[in-house]
């Protein structure tokens, strides 16, 4: 009978058959997919921190490894960490049989951590500033924040500036590290506050990685001397900074304000170029 | 039975807990004694803050990990909203952590930020500013490690007792069901 035949089917979608299909779906995607997609959490969440557990129950598997951090790291020649203690061992491996490699970032050895960290410096850096499909989809872009870039590029910008002061290095240090760290804070607050709909730390890590064309310029500036050369080389750094922050700062605001939201940013790093510019 | 009372507990985990101490204490030490290394303020800052970001790394990342079985980030999901995760080991793993490991790794995170803080009320009364922001810097990385590792623990501790309420319910309905099926 049909009745009968459609009785067997199982049509309730909270099914706990299907969701172990469905996460299993998920880890297969992850681990094809390589660490630089996110996949999208399993609890959308409205409210900010809810948290997940990937270990407390053995029967569910934890969900696919996700982005990790927006740890900061730098390490080149990382130790290489002591073995886990056995007990972190036993729960790895209860996943592992089922699963494939262990989903998790608890138990992974620390060179892992350093390569993935150092692979998401690189692609953050490429989705920012070179061209790429996803530039018109600004959550997309830079999904898998992180501040070591920014941090990067700041601190390099301080330094070249600072290098090529005669006087009171130490005071341009100072100046451009604030000026671009409390600039890019600003100017987060200032999309939010405009109605905005953007991330604090994403914001944070967008604008300090557009930072780095101005950074090479800043690099190529303190190699030459010509103050005409200097100029052309600002602005065309300059121009590359603003094409890759357009995007992302316009399509967080909407229509009538991405002047509003757009000038300050431009009118930051035209600053910054000023700085590069003026230094002797 | 309790094979660990006999011999003396000892640090389970004594590299990681050196690099854990390393990085701080250099970054407090370079701080302090900066003076007697460098001029230049922009070599001290550099120095300082790279120290205490690498410390910052290596305790979200790895001590965090295998000192006390805890790590948190934040992701941005497919509706563009920010969601802190929070990650732990499971309940025996948990019971299973040294315990000379956890204080050390929970001291030296409070005393690290207090230090800081101290230094930071000294360069205020002596108004200088450029040692601030170096204080600024270090001391945020420091606070939000603490708030970060903080939330972890008390969102383990959550969800040990969801699990184990959990746990009995579901025993106890398989029992009832069981004892049913016998009827």
């Amino acid at each position: 009978m049909s009745n009968s035949h459609s009785d067997t089917i199982p049509l309730h979608p909270s099914n706990s058959q299907s969701d172990i299909d469905e996460i299993r779906s998920l880890i297969d995607d992850s681990v094809h997919s390589g660490p630089a997609v996110v996949l999208p959490a399993r609890h959308p969440a409205s409210t900010p921190p809810p948290s997940s557990s990937p270990f407390i129950s053995s029967n569910i598997p934890p969900p696919p490894p996700v982005s990790s951090s927006s740890s900061l790291q730098k390490l080149q020649s990382v130790p290489a960490a002591p073995p886990p203690p056995p007990p972190v061992g036993n729960s790895s491996s209860i996943v592992a049989n089922g699963f494939g490699p262990p989903p998790n970032t608890l138990t992974e050895p620390v060179l892992d951590t350093v390569k993935r960290d150092l692979w998401r410096i690189v692609s953050n850096l490429k989705l920012v500033v070179f061209p790429n499909p996803f530039r018109e989809d600004p959550g997309k872009a830079l999904r898998d924040w992180d501040l070591w870039g920014p941090f990067f590029f700041i601190v390099f910008l301080g330094v070249a500036l600072s290098w090529s002061a005669s006087v009171k290095k130490s005071q341009v240090f100072a100046v451009a590290f604030a000026l671009l760290a409390a600039g890019a804070v600003i100017l987060t607050l200032n999309v939010l506050l405009l109605g905005g709909h953007i991330i604090f730390f994403q914001s944070l890590s967008l604008l300090g990685y557009c930072l780095f064309p101005l950074d090479v310029g800043a690099l190529i500036c303190m190699l030459k001397d010509n103050v005409v050369a200097k100029v052309i080389i600002v602005c065309l750094a300059l121009a590359w900074s603003s094409w890759a922050a357009y995007p992302f700062m316009s399509s967080a605001v909407n229509m009538n304000r991405k002047a509003l939201a757009l000038y300050p940013v431009l009118l930051m790093y035209l600053s910054v170029g000023f700085l590069i510019i003026s230094i002797d | 039975m309790d094979l660990s009372q006999p011999e003396e507990e000892n640090y389970a985990n004594p590299k990681t807990c050196f690099f854990h101490v390393l990085f701080k204490a250099s970054a407090l030490a370079f701080y302090m004694l900066s003076t007697l290394f460098a001029d230049s303020f922009v070599i001290i800052f550099v120095i300082t803050v790279v120290l205490a970001a690498l410390d910052f790394w290596v305790v979200k990342n790895v001590s965090g990990r295998i000192l006390v079985g805890l790590r948190w980030w934040n992701e941005i999901n497919e509706q563009g909203e920010s969601i802190w995760r929070f990650e732990c080991l499971d309940h025996e793993s948990l019971a299973r952590i040294n315990q000379k490991d956890s204080w050390l790794f929970w001291w030296t995170l409070y005393l690290n930020a207090i230090a800081w803080t101290i230094f930071g009320i000294f360069s205020l009364v002596r108004l200088e500013v450029d040692y601030l922001l170096v204080v600024g810097v270090c001391l945020s990385l420091a606070i939000a490690n603490i708030i970060g590792f903080t939330k972890c623990r008390k969102d383990a501790k959550n969800k040990i007792q969801a699990f184990a309420s959990r746990t009995i319910a579901s025993r106890f309905s398989s029992t009832l069901q069981s004892a049913f099926s016998l009827v």
